[in-house]
This record gives C-alpha cells, structure tokens and sequence, in this order.
C-alpha cells in the first residue's frame, strides 16, 4: 500500500512538473513586443486605414493560441479587449508575431481592439491569460510618442525598450544583415589558429577529465572485485586485468573470420522439382489466434 | 477532322517530349550519375561502406533524374514532395541524433573504460578538423563554411551532416559525400601514413591485455560521459545526448528491447533514409560546382592530418609511459572515428609486422572516444560559429 502511495506521489509530482513545462510553452510566453502610438504615415491596415498598433511575439518554440486572451489599455478592466476564439489566426507560430490594430471598431475583425490609444498622455497595454485575471505582460508608452516612431524591445522577447525610427510591424525588431560572430572570427582570426587551439583545448580537456574520472573509478573497481573475490574465497589473479580463456577465444574466432571474410559463391540450380510440403503455417489457426497475456 | 486530331495529338507528344529526362538532361546530370554508379560498384565489388554507399550512389541516381520543373512535386528540392518531406530529417537535422542513439545501443565502450588513457588518443585525432579548417579558411571560405567542411576529418557521416546542415546547409550534399567517400576509403588512405611515421620497432609493441569491465562501470560510463561533455559543450547536446542515452540502454541490462530496435530497425531504417535523400539532394546544378572540387581536397588533407595527428601523439605520449606500458602507435589512426573500419586497419597494418599481436581491441578504444571528440568539437564549432 505504501509503495502504491509512493508511486502515486511520484506520479503526481512528475505530472505537476511536466504540465508546468507545458504551461511554458502556452499564452506565458507572449510578450509585448512593439508598440506604435502615432500612425501618420506608416502601415496601413487590411482596410487601407492607419491607426496605432500593438505587436505580439510568441517567445516559445511552440505554437501559442492566444483566443479567449485579453488585450487591454485599462488597468481596471483586464478583459476590456477578448480575443475572439476559434480563429485559426490566432495560432501563433514559435518564435513570430501578431499584430493588433488599436483603430477601436472590435467589429472589423479578431486583430482589431475596442481601443485607441492616446498621442497627448502615456499609455498603458496589458496582455492577460484566459482567465482574465493571470497578467503575462505589460507596458507603459511614455507619454510624447512621436508620429511614425514604435516603442520597442531591441531584441524580440528581451527586456530592454527603445525607439525605433525604422518601425518593424509583424517581424523581427533587430534584424541582422551581418553575423557578427562569423566577422568577428574573419577579422580576428583570420587563420583559424585561435579557433584550432581553443577549441583542440576543449575536446582535450573533456576527454582528459573523462580520462581521470575513468582511471579512479578503474582503480575502485578493480579494489572492490578483489573484496568480493576474497570475501567468496576465490583466488585472486596477480594481474587483475586479464581477459578470462573464453573471451580470447572469442576474440581470437572473430579475427579468424575477419581474416577469411571472403564469401563462397554457392552454385545455384534451377529445378522443377516439387517440393512436397504436406503442412503449411498458413492454414493452421493457432497463427491466427492470439496468445493469452502471460502475468 | 483527321487532321485536327492529329496536329492535337504531334502537340501533346510535343509537350509530352519537353517532360522527359531525355530533353531536359544536361552533361553535368550523366557525371552524377557516373558518381553514383561508380558508388554502387565500389559497394557492390570491394564492400567499401555498402551500407552507405548503395544507399546513397542510389540516391545520387533519383537526384540526377532530369525533369521538367513544371511544379510537380517530384523533386527533392520541391516543397511537398515526397523526397522533400523525408529530406527534412537531414535539413532540420533530426536524422543524425537518432543514427547516434543506434550507434550507441551499439557500442561497446569496455576497451576505452578498461584503457581510459586511449580517451586521449581520441581527443588527438580531431586535429584533422581544425587543421582543415585552417586550411579552408586560406582557401577563401567563409569560417563558418571551414568549420562545416573541418568536420569531415572527423570522419563521422552523421556528426558531418549536423554540423553542416546548421552551419553551411548550401555545402552539406558535397560535405557527405566527401565524409562518407572518404570513409570507405579508409584502407586506402590510411596504411601508408601509419608505416610511414612509424619505426618497426613501434609497429610490434604489444600491448597489455585489457581487463574485465564491471557492468557499474559500464553503467556509469554514459552517465557521467553524457553530464561531463554536455556541461563542457552544450550545444553538442543532440548527439552526445543520443549516443549516450543508447549506450545507457544497452548496459543498463534492462531496456534489452528499446536497444535491440535502436541498433536495429530505428538505425538500418534512418540510414536508409539518410542515404537516400542525402544522395538525391546532389543534383549537378547544386553539386557541379569549384566548391565540391575544393571539398573533396580538403576532405581528403582532413583524414590525412587526423591519422598523423593520432599516430604521432601516441608515440608522443608513449615518452611519458613506462616499458609495458607503452602503446602501439598504429593504434593511433583509430582516433578518427570511422568506426570500426579504422580500428580494422590497426589490426591489419599491426598483424603485417606481427602475425600475433591483435591489436583491434586496443584500437576500439581511440576509436570510439573518436565518436565522442568528433561530437564535441562538432558541438564547440557549432558554439563558435552557429
């Protein structure tokens, strides 16, 4: 009953631990990514119309479905905007966005709010679980947002904020036209030496601490054989290391077939002959009934 | 009428005409398909890599069928079609990890636990992945193409096709190719630096027996191999992780049948996949290029600087080790991996000098601690340059 109790424990805190993993991969990890307050000149909307708009991005490397979520720009009222369930739109993909137009007509579709927000005062945006209660993110716009000019993470999902005067609506805030490592390398070490040393130190030192860790374990093993074999009263070989008879036989075999592992060419004969075969597996039942379980 | 129904039909067999292998061939299309008859033969005639070899000569067949690009969904390059749906294994690099867990159900570790020293020898040879990155660097390419192409001297086909499917994707048929080519060419490339940087007298130094490993041990070997290199070098973590989760289901000496199906069907059916499709993904518009020339040379230089790097560091290391101790150095060349073809060849090489010295056990040692090096510096590459 107590090892029933026990495993059922286990169970439960390893079914605990599995869905809080889970939880990771769900609506927690959406943040805020980009915000644009001022829409003057810029993207313009599924109706040709420019308002402001709030950019989500799914930090996770699962697909995150934010219907049923909440979107708001009140404090007081968290479920101020619910994101329509049911549209395939709202699977969001590892690692990209979702763009929502704060134009306040909720009626033109699940990516547009109930909400506009205001160029004259700071504004605030939120992003709530399901439940309308379990806040996942928020931010406050400062207050002077300019025309055209995002508020945003510098790098999708990170925590630093920054004006971007080259907004990036629905992709990624930071994009590279150069990978820095890969230049780094090109002009630091041109000749790979760098490279060729540290890295032949790593692989060195990986194998050389397995090496020691092996050598120790080696030595206790061998101490502990020894034990046993006295504790049984067997005689212990002075080098206790040596392969038993049998091994080296059969070491001793797969080198002889090694060094004849030439393949005879049998001589094949067509025949006519019919082979008599009075009982055949296909007609017999006890193929196709199945076994009883054995306990 | 007549004549309608006929000019109807010179079109259509016109059209039908512009379809066939026969129109859109071009010469580069008839050299692959030499490469991979000439794979098949190799496999077929001298048993270099069948495993390897007939699937991927084969593939290199159904890569260079010539056709129509009429958005059919026939070719491997074409989203959708069947060869690419199964060559997402290679370009999302899910097929090395598994053929790492089959390797792992497969290998026993007992002649390196028994001799942790050979481990060294191991960590030696991947010298062939640096030095050939060094020299691909001057050759002009990119480093994170070097790095791609370095590890082939690992010579490793599956570590090959991860690290370069994440570092140099444009590079990984020629990058295969080469690596798996070059593998079953080990006979061949090998013997002569091993008799060459070697004295006859090294050539016949016998070497002790090894002793009888503890399943514990054995136990342990993967557990703490797996906790050590992946602390070290994380991003190793695909194929070390597999290799030795495999191994841990063979010694544990209870998950028999999850090792029988990852040394057996899980591994022979990834391999066929992976050859297949690595093969196919050669097309002689991808293929036929100066780069896959360069390749193949610095491939080549790869497994020729790892042998020397191995054999030399053993006769290096046997400067520290006393008389009984010593180790042969044509062990050395095993230290590449290329399991267990380069152990074979120490074995081979060691019984032309003396018919009684068996070496091939000694050599499984550096051999499989190849595996592991050649996995690591994949993984500090990929850290580096990824």
């Amino acid at each position: 009953m107590k090892t029933i109790r026990k495993k059922t424990g286990l169970l439960l805190l390893l079914t605990l631990i599995f869905t809080a993993g889970v939880q990771a991969q769900r609506v927690t990890s959406m943040r805020i990514n980009e915000v644009l307050v001022i829409n003057a000149d810029n993207f313009v909307d599924d109706y040709g119309k420019r308002s402001g708009w709030v950019e989500l991005f799914n930090t996770s490397a699962g697909t995150v479905n934010i219907g049923g979520c909440f979107l708001t720009d009140d404090r007081n009222n968290p479920k101020k905007y619910p994101i329509p369930k049911g549209d395939v739109l709202t699977r969001i993909s590892p690692r990209q966005h979702a763009l929502f137009w704060a134009d306040g007509i909720a009626s033109r579709g699940t990516f547009h709010v109930n909400f506009v927000f205001d160029p004259d005062k700071e504004n605030y945006v939120a992003f709530y679980d399901t439940d309308g209660k379990t806040l996942v993110d928020e931010i406050v716009i400062p207050a002077g947002q300019k025309e055209d000019i995002s508020y945003g993470r510098r790098v999708d999902g990170l925590e630093e904020w920054i004006y971007f005067t080259k907004v990036t609506p629905s992709t990624n805030n930071l994009t590279l036209d150069t990978n820095e490592k890969l230049d780094n390398f090109k002009i630091n070490d041109s000749w790979g030496i760098g490279m060729t040393l540290s890295a032949m130190a790593v692989v060195f030192i990986g194998l050389f601490v397995l090496y020691v860790i092996f050598k120790q374990v080696a030595k206790l093993s061998i101490a502990a054989s020894k034990i046993r074999a006295k504790k049984a009263g067997e005689t212990v070989l002075s080098d206790g290391g040596d392969i038993s008879g049998e091994v080296l036989a059969a070491i001793s075999a797969a080198l002889y077939e090694l060094n004849e592992d030439v393949h005879d060419i049998e001589r094949t004969v067509l025949t006519i002959q019919k082979v008599k075969r009075n009982y055949s597996p296909w007609s017999s039942k006890i193929y196709s009934l199945r076994e009883n379980p054995r306990k | 009428m007549q004549e309608s129904l006929f000019s109807f039909l010179g079109e259509n067999l016109q059209l039908f005409l512009t379809y066939t292998g026969v129109y859109n061939a071009t010469p580069g299309h008839f050299i692959m398909i030499a490469v991979g008859l000439i794979f098949i033969f190799l496999a077929i005639k001298y048993e270099f890599e069948p495993m390897l070899l007939i699937p991927i000569g084969f593939g290199i067949l159904i890569g260079n069928i010539p056709f129509k690009d009429a958005g059919l969904q026939i070719g491997l390059y074409e989203q959708g079609s069947v060869l690419n749906i199964l060559y997402q294994g290679v370009t999302s690099g899910w097929y090395p990890p598994l053929i790492f867990l089959g390797i792992g159900a497969m290998t026993d570790f007992s002649a390196l636990i028994s001799n942790p020293k050979l481990m060294l020898i191991g960590a030696a040879a991947q010298f062939g992945i640096f030095g050939a990155y060094v020299i691909a660097l001057q050759m002009g390419f990119e480093p994170n193409q070097a790095g791609a192409i370095g590890i082939i001297g690992g010579a490793d086909g599956p570590t090959a096709i991860f690290l370069s499917s994440k570092l140099a994707p444009e590079l990984m048929g020629a990058i295969a190719i080469s690596a798996y080519s070059y593998m079953a060419l080990v006979p061949i490339i090998q013997p002569p630096f091993m008799r060459l940087l070697t004295t006859k007298k090294e050539r016949v130094i016998r070497m002790k027996s090894p002793r009888v490993v503890s399943s514990t041990e054995k136990i342990m070997f993967p557990i703490i191999g797996l906790l050590l290199t992946c602390f070290l070098v994380p991003s190793g973590l695909p194929l070390l992780g597999m290799l030795f989760f495999g191994n841990l289901l063979k010694e544990s000496g209870v998950t028999r049948r999850l090792a029988e199906t990852a040394r057996g069907p899980l591994i022979d059916t990834i391999t066929i996949l992976l050859g297949i499709t690595v093969g196919a993904s050669t097309q002689a518009t991808q293929f036929l290029t100066m780069n896959s020339i360069k390749i193949f040379a610095l491939g080549a230089l790869s497994f020729i600087i790892a042998t020397c790097a191995g054999v030399m560091f053993v006769k290096f290391f046997n400067i520290f080790l006393r008389n009984g101790n010593k180790i042969n150095p044509l062990i050395g060349n095993a230290g590449v991996s290329a399991v267990p073809d380069s152990a074979r060849i120490s074995q081979i090489v060691g019984m032309e000098y003396d018919s009684t010295n068996y070496l091939l056990m000694h050599a499984m040692g550096p051999n499989v601690a190849g595996v592991i090096g050649s996995a690591v510096a994949a993984g500090i590459l990929l850290g580096f340059l990824g």
